[in-house]
């Protein structure tokens, strides 16, 4: 086996396969959002679900079953807690987030649309570039959400742009069509303009790991506070609320 | 008494970070062409809660994003702009199209009745 030799040569073209699937337990929206991001994204594989919520390490195989070098994974907890992994896979990294607000495009009513199957452009903003783990992640998203030339249902043209943005320590998502003429003087100047598509969503980084679905913790995110603890809180604060009344 | 707050721990192994980035990075002499990807020189220092300000940073990314792309594809002699004539399945159907307009055309009309 003398692949890793060879492997930085083969790297001039951006081949990229990625495995969608979910776990067990998704909502009907979590259902619809991972069928928006296979709308947009033409390189994704979907798979059926996978059985259990403590065998990740079955994943990679699976993706090296339908030839794909990235996994992006949706865990549902209690029916309402949503999380992804992404991860190269064989040989990782990983990482796991949160999802928070999402909006699929069928809930949100706006004018946008494009190709299906067009390559989105990709836009980050310079917060990732000012840490080392958004520099990976950064890294990461371009290899999963971005579209290589040679996926087979790519369209020759660019229509929209997918932008991922860095505020309040969560990774903002918005889809927007590309418009080049102004609709009230269509032989004009061309002038480009913007009209959202959807989906909406909001990442929260939680940890990243060296393995795909394992392995050592390189990062964790010191403010991240799981869903779970942020309802007992609450329910805490109403008890205590109680405990006062009773005295 | 006994609370002492449980610390959880913190990792932010930078060197790993960098090393993992090195072993999975595409390489550098690679076609802009081969990913699309464009950086925003700027942060998004807005306030989380303000809703429109908030969605006028983001499209404001995408703009520069997409103006640097179409100077990025002529340079590279890619083509960008979808000819008027091609047609082919788009990511929303036309019934859902419809849908929507029907409702901006309902919203406008109820707007124009209470006027």
């Amino acid at each position: 086996v003398d692949e890793p030799s060879e492997e930085p040569r083969k790297r001039t073209k951006n081949k990229q396969r990625v495995l969608l699937l979910s776990s067990r337990g998704i909502t009907h929206r979590m259902r619809h959002f991972m069928n928006d991001l296979e709308a947009l994204l033409p390189h994704v594989k979907k798979d059926a679900k996978l059985d259990s919520k403590n065998h990740l390490h079955l994943l990679p195989e699976l993706a090296d079953l339908n030839n794909c070098n990235n996994t992006l994974y949706f865990e549902a907890r209690k029916h309402e807690d949503l999380y992804m992994w992404a991860a190269k896979t064989p040989n990782g990294p990983s990482i796991k987030l949160h999802v928070q607000n999402v909006h699929t495009m069928d809930e949100l009513k706006m004018t946008g649309n494009c190709l299906k199957g067009s390559r989105g452009l990709l836009s980050f903003d310079k917060a990732f570039d000012n840490s080392e783990w958004g520099r990976l992640t950064k890294e990461l998203f371009t290899h999963i959400f971005g579209v290589p030339p040679s996926a087979r249902k790519a369209k020759p043209f660019i229509d929209h742009i997918l932008t991922f943005s860095m505020l309040d320590d969560k990774i903002w998502f918005r889809n927007y069509q590309i418009v080049e003429k102004d609709p009230l003087q269509p032989n004009g100047p061309p002038q480009t303009s913007l009209v959202e598509i959807g989906p909406r969503f909001v990442l929260t980084p939680i940890r990243i790991f060296e393995g795909a679905f394992g392995g050592a913790t390189v990062y964790s995110n010191p403010e991240f506070v799981s869903p779970a603890a942020v309802r007992s809180a609450i329910k805490r604060e109403k008890g205590a609320k109680y405990g006062m009344r009773k005295l | 008494d006994d609370t002492v707050p449980r610390q959880k721990l913190e990792f932010d192994n930078k060197i790993a970070l960098e090393r993992i980035r090195d072993t999975i990075k595409l390489d550098p002499s690679i076609s802009w062409t081969e990913t699309l990807t464009v950086t925003y020189p700027d942060t998004i220092d807005v306030d989380v809660n303000d809703d429109l300000n908030r969605e006028v940073a983001f499209y404001k990314q995408a703009l520069h994003g997409a103006n640097t792309a179409r100077s990025l594809a002529a340079k590279h002699n890619f083509p960008f702009t979808r000819p008027s004539d091609y047609f082919a399945e788009m990511v929303k159907s036309d019934a859902h199209m419809e849908r929507i307009r029907q409702r901006l055309l309902d919203e406008s009309a109820t707007i124009k009745k209470s006027e």
